[in-house]
């Protein structure tokens, strides 16, 4: 999997690189507009995150470039704005999501996986952590072929956990994927601890090992080893 | 009044000394008479109504004495005004006292129409002299009232439409051009500072990602020990809170400047009812006792992003700063919002309810000290007025649509 990265401040680039790679992406990256046109017209990738506020153009050009050519790569804007003008106006020309800045680097692994799934036609759309089987599109688990009912919140953290797996993650990260910003507007982090508690007694029950482990003072882990 | 005063007097002063001519003649007149007539010693008496003429034992005045009397002999108690003139004169070697009477009846009269017609000419006058007043002030004014009800009215982000025009005064000219001169200004600073806050704002994310980005990645570091880990946790955290307040400011700057105009007509239950859902486990893990009173929905025309703001601070509130097993009300009418929630928390004193950054030292951490500014300036930027108040533990916020 082929990641363009198209940012153009050096130190959220590297970061974005780095967390990417961890997660097995091969990733490239352009620092300005020119760059990143010239290595969208001449590559081709499974997934292209690009910056709007670029040097020497905008990032929404990149997306009216990458629609022209009839890319199939899918596209994630990150911006620093958060209007709502520019969120519409790069939906409409044919991103597939958009962040705002500051994000965490595993919502925006989460989100280019969801991306991926949604665009690979052909083969298995199931998402795989040893026994553990999930459908995205049936919002399903299966540990060893046995159906495990989750609740909406429960798959979504597994889901997350997966897509972020051996890394770990903080709770206000868990809490802004899963509940959204407001959330949390409305109460602390504790929640979390309780839903994470209830999945991994379900993953348990089912016979599934136990994966999701407390790093300390930090956050949680999904790991195998 | 003064004027009316002194013009009775002179006129009544005329017209003493035109009677009291006319009495001297006719004293004359009655001494030349008595002269040429009583050469040869005999007295002469007359007694008229309006003239006596009678020998005393007196001696003679050398001028005579003008008086007025009342003359209550001939109608009782009329007291007609007369002027009376009495002197003793020598004719002969006879004293005689002479007395002229004349009517001032005629006399008061004349005063009596006179000083009536000029009260009533003066009150004319007095009155017209307001009037005129009145309308050449108000003419003279009115480019002063006009400035004066264009500054009541101004808000500040539409100060830039505000002109005060040219005037045929010179006053009000120079006025009127130091009020544009300021109006620049106030309009320059007012977008210098606005700029500087959303500019601030927005500049701000992209530092915050960087270092959300590093401490993420330095969280995965397997070398780091338990007490490593829980300072970049605790440090991301923080930075969080930072995130979350540079969101608030940027929410602010942009509903001052008026980036989210409504669209269309909003129903605010139906927001509520969506964020009920969305905090229904929050609520579940307080054990909060919920009472819902949908009678109508509360329709308003705001921006989606703004509804749901609104709703989630207030809504997001009442659940944070309740304690657990508290009650939570919430009602909804045409024209009425209210949501009412217990809590241990003094009530918020009104001079600082609505102000940034003015959290009370109970609220805690989770509170960035913005949800009730953000809460007041979309109420006031939408035709929207919200009401606070709180007693025996409870908090009652209430929206309602203004005319």
């Amino acid at each position: 999997m082929k990641i363009l990265i198209i940012e153009d401040e050096r130190a959220l680039r590297d970061s974005i690189e780095k967390y990417l790679e961890y997660q097995g992406f091969v990733c490239e990256t352009a620092d300005n507009f020119l760059a990143g046109k010239e290595k969208v017209a001449q590559f081709s990738y499974d997934c292209i995150v690009v910056d709007i506020g670029l040097p020497f153009g905008s990032g929404l050009d990149i997306v009216s470039v990458l629609k022209e050519m009839e890319s199939k790569a899918g596209i994630i804007i990150i911006s620093a704005k958060n209007a709502l003008d520019d969120k519409l106006k790069g939906l409409e020309l044919g991103s597939d999501d958009y962040l705002t800045k500051p994000f965490h680097l595993s919502e925006l692994n989460a989100r280019i996986n969801a991306i991926l799934r949604r665009r690979k036609f052909e083969g298995s759309k199931t998402i795989r952590f040893n026994e553990i089987t999930l459908d995205p599109e049936a919002q399903r688990l299966t540990v060893n072929g046995q159906v495990v009912y989750l609740t909406e919140k429960e798959y979504q953290l597994l889901e997350y956990f997966i897509a972020n797996q051996r890394r770990v993650l903080t709770k206000p990260a868990i809490a802004e994927h899963i509940w959204g910003d407001e959330y949390v507007q409305a109460g602390d982090y504790d929640f979390i601890y309780t839903h994470i508690k209830n999945l991994r007694k379900k993953l348990l029950d089912a016979g599934s090992g136990d994966y999701i482990k407390t790093v300390y003072g930090s956050g949680y882990r999904l790991t195998d080893n | 009044m003064l004027t009316g005063l002194y013009l009775f007097r002179q006129f009544n002063m005329q017209i003493n000394e035109r009677s009291d001519r006319e009495l001297m003649t006719e004293e004359q007149g009655w001494i030349d008479y008595l002269e040429t007539g009583l050469e040869n010693g005999n007295t002469f008496i007359l007694r008229t109504r309006e003239v006596a003429v009678y020998p005393v034992n007196a001696n003679p005045n050398a001028f005579p004495v003008i008086e007025d009397i009342a003359d209550n002999t001939l109608k009782p108690k009329s007291g007609l005004p007369y002027r009376q003139l009495s002197q003793v004169v020598s004719i002969g070697d006879i004293s005689y006292q002479i007395i002229i009477k004349k009517s001032q009846e005629q006399k008061a009269v004349l005063v009596t129409n006179f000083t009536r017609i000029m009260m009533l000419v003066l009150a004319g006058l007095f009155i017209v002299v307001i009037i005129f007043n009145w309308i050449i002030s108000r003419n003279l004014w009115a480019p002063f009232r006009r400035s004066l009800q264009k500054i009541r009215n101004t808000e500040l982000n539409k100060i830039q439409t505000l002109h005060f025009e040219k005037t045929n005064t010179k006053e009000f000219n120079e006025l009127n051009s130091s009020l544009n001169d300021m109006r620049d200004k106030i309009y320059q600073d007012y977008i210098n500072m606005k700029e500087f806050t959303e500019n601030a704002a927005h500049e701000m994310q992209t530092p915050i990602a960087v270092v959300r980005g590093k401490l993420e990645l330095l969280l995965q570091d397997h070398n780091l020990n338990e007490g490593q880990l829980q300072s970049v946790a605790e440090a991301s955290e923080v930075l969080n809170r930072l995130g979350k307040l540079n969101q608030g400011l940027l929410l602010l700057s942009k509903i001052e400047n008026n980036q989210y105009e409504p669209a269309a007509s909003i129903s605010l239950t139906g927001i509520t009812k969506k964020y009920m859902r969305l905090f229904d486990e929050l609520i579940k893990d307080k054990g909060l006792i919920v009472e819902t009173d949908f009678k109508e929905d509360f329709n308003t025309r705001l921006h989606p992003v703004l509804a749901d703001s609104l709703v989630a601070n207030l809504l997001g509130n009442a659940i944070k700063y309740n304690y657990a097993g508290g009650t939570l009300l919430i009602m909804t009418s045409k024209t009425d919002y209210q949501i009412t929630n217990t809590s241990r928390l003094e009530p918020i004193p009104q001079n600082k309810l609505f102000k940034r950054f003015n959290t009370s030292n109970d609220a805690g951490e989770s509170s960035n000290g913005l949800g009730l500014a953000i809460v007041k300036k979309i109420a006031d930027a939408n035709g929207l007025q919200v009401d606070y108040h709180a007693k025996n533990g409870v908090h009652y916020f209430e929206l309602k649509i203004l005319k």
